[in-house]
C-alpha cells in the first residue's frame, strides 16, 4: 500500500509538471489554432534562466526561498517576453497562410530555439543548486520530499490564478471571446493581436515555472530538455481537450500517473507506450477528447 | 566602350585562372600532403561531455607530435572533427563526411552503438578506427582488420564490477538499471549474468529511456525492493547524476555503482554529496606516469581539466601518429603492421594491440570521495589501493 501511495505521488508530481507545460498548448491552439511546436523550448529556456538567476541570488546569500520565489518571477517574465517576441517574428506575419506554413514556422523556431541555447549556454548540462530545497519528511513508510510538496503546490496555485484569470477578468473574457469568434470579437473593439500576445506570454511562463520545478527537482537542466516533455504536454493537452484549460490540466495528470504507474507496476521501458496509448484510445472513442474541444470553428 | 570591358574582365580571368595553374603546379611539387586525422564522437546532445573530451584529447596528441617536429613526409597535421551524436545514422552520416575529407584514420566513436555502424563504412574505404570508448566486445570481434581499441571491454568490466560486489563490498542483493543503448544494456546484461553467477540475487533488472530525467517511479521500486547495491548502467554522466540525485532523495539508502559512462568529473559537479561514497568501475589510469604527466601538460594548457576519455583519446590519436611515422606512410596495410609491432608508455596505459585490435583491461574501482573519483580497487591484482 505505502507502494502505491509513493507511486501515486510520483504522479501527481510528474502530472503537475506535464500539466502546466500543456497549459500554453492548448491556450495557443484554443486562440489561433497553432500547435506551437516551440512551446517545449520555452520550458528549457525558463530551466535555463531560473539557474541563472537562483545561483547568483543564493551565491550573494540570499535566503533560499527568496531566492527560489524572485528566480521563478524573473524566469517566467524572460519567457512571457521570449514567447511575445517569438509570436511577433514567427507567427504574427503568417496570420493569414495557410495552416501549414505557421506549423512549419512553429518548428523552425523549435530548432532556431533550441540550438540558440546550445550556443548562448554550452552543450553541457547546467546543475541547478539543489541543496535549497534538499529534504522531505518520512509520513508512515512513505518518504515526501519539500520539492514534491513544492511542485504540487505551485502547480495549483497556478492553475488557479489561471482560472481566475482566465473566467473572473476583463482580459481573461476577451481572451475567451477571441478564441470563440475572432471576427465577432473584433468588431466589439478587441484587439486580436494584443489578446493572442498575452495568451502566448501566460503560456510560455507557466512552461518556465514548469522548467525551473523540473531543475530543481531532478538537479539538471539541459538545451534539449525541452522536446521530450513538450510531446508529452501535448499529448496531455490532446487528451484533455484541445483548446480546453481544465482538460489540460486533467490530461497533464493522467499522462503523468499512468507513466508513473506503468514503470511502477510493469516495467519503466513501457512507461511511454502507456501514455501513448491511453491517447491513443481516447482519440479513437472520444476524438474531441475528455473534457471536448473548446476552439474557434470559424474559419477565418 | 562596353565592349572593352567585356574584354577586360575576360582577360583578367583568363590571367587569374593561368596564375591558379600555375601556382598549384608549383604548390603540389614543393609542399608535403597534410596528414588528416578524423575524429567522430558526439559533440552535440546528451554526450557532448564525453564526445568533446575525444577530439580534444586528439588534438593534444597532434599537438605533441607537432611540437616534436612532426612527420616527415607531411607538411601538417590537422584533426577534421565530425558528430557522431551517439546515433547510428548519424555515425554513418559523420563517418562519410570523413571519407569525403579523405582522412586515412578515424578516432573514436564513443557509444558502441555508433561505432559498429560507422566501422563497417569505413571499412569498405579501409580506413583505421581506434576508438578509444566503445566497450562492447562486437566492435573488435567482427574481425574488421582495421578496428582497433585502445579501452578495455564489457565482458571484462563486468565480471570485475560482480568481483568487486562480491569480495570487497560483500553485497548480498542487486538491483541494475540500464537505459537500453547497445553498451549500457549490454554491460547491465553481463552484470546480472554474473551476479547470479556468483550468488548475488538480482531483484531486479529494469530499462529506463535514454535522457529521461523523471525515475522516481523505478526508484520507488528500488526503494521497495531494498537492495544492499544499485548498480547504475546509463550512457551518460548527467543522467547517472540525475539518478543518484534522485535516489538519494527518495532515500534510497543502498551502496550506489556505475560503469565507465558515468564515470566522469560531471557526475560529482551535478550530483554533489549526494554522490558522496558511490562507486564506478573505470579502465585504471595510473596519473603517476610520465606518460600521464606529459598528456597532462599538453591538455591543461589548452582546455580545462581532462574529463574521462581525453586520455584514452590521446593515446589512440598516438599510436595512429607514432605508426605512420615507423611506417613513413599512412597505406593502412603497413599502418596496421606498425600499430601490432607498437608498445608505448601512453597517458592510459602501456598501450600495445593484440591480433584483434584489442589493448586489454585493467578495470580500477573508484569511490567519490570528498568530491573526486579516487582508486579504491584493483580488479587485476584484487587489492585495495
Amino acid at each position: 500500500m505505502d507502494y502505491f501511495i509513493q507511486q501515486l505521488i510520483n504522479g501527481l508530481t510528474l502530472g503537475g509538471v506535464y500539466a502546466l507545460i500543456a497549459l500554453g498548448y492548448t491556450m495557443v491552439y484554443g486562440i489561433i489554432q497553432l500547435i506551437n511546436f516551440a512551446h517545449g523550448e520555452f520550458f528549457a529556456a525558463g530551466g535555463y534562466m531560473g539557474v541563472i538567476f537562483i545561483s547568483w541570488l543564493a551565491a550573494q546569500g540570499v535566503h533560499p526561498y527568496v531566492c527560489l520565489g524572485i528566480g521563478l518571477v524573473l524566469a517566467m517574465l524572460y519567457c512571457a517576453m521570449l514567447a511575445m517576441a517569438v509570436e511577433r517574428l514567427a507567427y504574427r506575419p503568417l496570420r493569414q497562410a495557410s495552416r501549414l506554413a505557421v506549423l512549419l514556422s512553429a518548428l523552425g523556431m523549435s530548432i532556431f530555439l533550441q540550438n540558440g541555447l546550445m550556443l548562448t549556454q554550452g552543450q553541457y548540462d547546467k546543475a541547478y543548486p539543489t541543496e535549497i530545497t534538499a529534504g522531505g519528511f518520512q509520513l508512515g513508510g512513505l518518504y515526501i520530499s519539500y520539492m514534491q510538496c513544492l511542485i504540487v503546490a505551485l502547480t495549483v496555485f497556478l492553475l488557479l490564478v489561471l482560472n481566475l484569470l482566465v473566467f473572473k477578468t476583463r482580459i481573461g473574457k476577451a481572451m475567451r471571446a477571441t478564441a470563440q469568434d475572432k471576427v465577432m470579437s473584433a468588431l466589439v473593439g478587441i484587439n486580436a493581436n494584443h489578446i493572442i500576445a498575452f495568451t502566448f506570454a501566460i503560456g510560455a511562463g507557466l512552461a518556465a515555472a514548469a522548467g525551473i520545478m523540473v531543475g530543481l527537482y531532478y538537479g539538471t537542466v539541459s538545451y534539449s530538455m525541452g522536446f521530450v516533455p513538450g510531446i508529452k504536454a501535448f499529448a496531455a493537452a490532446v487528451l484533455g481537450g484541445i483548446g480546453n484549460i481544465t482538460g489540460a490540466m486533467l490530461g497533464g495528470l493522467i499522462i503523468g500517473m499512468v507513466e508513473i504507474f506503468a514503470a511502477g507496476y510493469i516495467s519503466s521501458q513501457y512507461k511511454d507506450v502507456f501514455a501513448f496509448i491511453i491517447l491513443i484510445g481516447v482519440l479513437y472513442f472520444k476524438p474531441t477528447g475528455i473534457m471536448g474541444e473548446n476552439v474557434d470553428d470559424t474559419r477565418v | 566602350m562596353k565592349r572593352l570591358i567585356v574584354l577586360g574582365v575576360a582577360m583578367a580571368a583568363l590571367a587569374l585562372v593561368l596564375a591558379g595553374c600555375g601556382g598549384g603546379g608549383e604548390e603540389q611539387k614543393q609542399a608535403d600532403p597534410v596528414l588528416k586525422i578524423g575524429t567522430l564522437s558526439p559533440l552535440t546532445g546528451p554526450y557532448a561531455a564525453d564526445g568533446n573530451d575525444i577530439r580534444q584529447g586528439a588534438e593534444a596528441a597532434v599537438a605533441v607530435i607537432k611540437a616534436q617536429g612532426g612527420l616527415p613526409g607531411f607538411s601538417d597535421i590537422v584533426v577534421v572533427p565530425a558528430d557522431s551524436a551517439c546515433d547510428p545514422k548519424q555515425a554513418v552520416a559523420a563517418a562519410n563526411k570523413l571519407i569525403n575529407d579523405k582522412v586515412p584514420a578515424v578516432i573514436g566513436a564513443y557509444c558502441s552503438s555508433a561505432t559498429i555502424p560507422a566501422s563497417e563504412t569505413l571499412a569498405e574505404e579501409d580506413i583505421i578506427m581506434i576508438t578509444p570508448a566503445s566497450t562492447s566486445p562486437a566492435v573488435t570481434e567482427r574481425g574488421l582488420p582495421y578496428m582497433f581499441r585502445t579501452c578495455g571491454r564489457d565482458d571484462h568490466q563486468a565480471p570485475a564490477a560482480v568481483k568487486f560486489m562480491k569480495e570487497v563490498a560483500d553485497v548480498k542483493s542487486v538491483f541494475i538499471v540500464d537505459d537500453k543503448t547497445t553498451y549500457s544494456q549490454g554491460m547491465a546484461d553481463g552484470v546480472a549474468a554474473a551476479a547470479r553467477e556468483a550468488g548475488i540475487e538480482v531483484l531486479g533488472h529494469e530499462h529506463v529511456n535514454q535522457g529521461d530525467k523523471d525515475f522516481s517511479a523505478v526508484l520507488t521500486m528500488v526503494k521497495d525492493r531494498n537492495p544492499d547495491l544499485f548498480y547504475i548502467s546509463l550512457q551518460n554522466s548527467s543522467s547517472g547524476a540525475t539518478m543518484v540525485i534522485q535516489a538519494r532523495r527518495m532515500g534510497v539508502d543502498a551502496i550506489l555503482m556505475g560503469q565507465d559512462a558515468v564515470f566522469h568529473p560531471k557526475l560529482i559537479e551535478f550530483a554533489k554529496a549526494d554522490s558522496e561514497g558511490m562507486f564506478c568501475t573505470f579502465g585504471d589510469i595510473d596519473t603517476s606516469t610520465q606518460g600521464y604527466k606529459d598528456f597532462l601538460a599538453n591538455y591543461s594548457s589548452k582546455y580545462s581539466d581532462p574529463g574521462a576519455y581525453s586520455a584514452y583519446s590521446y593515446d589512440s590519436a598516438m599510436a595512429y601518429l607514432l605508426a605512420v611515422r615507423a611506417a613513413g606512410t599512412t597505406d593502412p596495410a603497413k599502418v596496421r603492421e606498425e600499430l601490432l609491432k607498437l608498445s608505448f608508455d601512453g597517458a592510459s596505459k602501456k598501450v600495445s594491440y593484440d591480433e584483434k585490435g584489442d589493448s586489454g583491461s585493467n578495470y580500477t574501482v573508484y569511490q567519490v570521495k570528498d568530491g573526486q573519483f579516487v582508486p579504491y580497487w584493483n580488479s587485476l591484482t584484487g587489492q585495495k589501493y
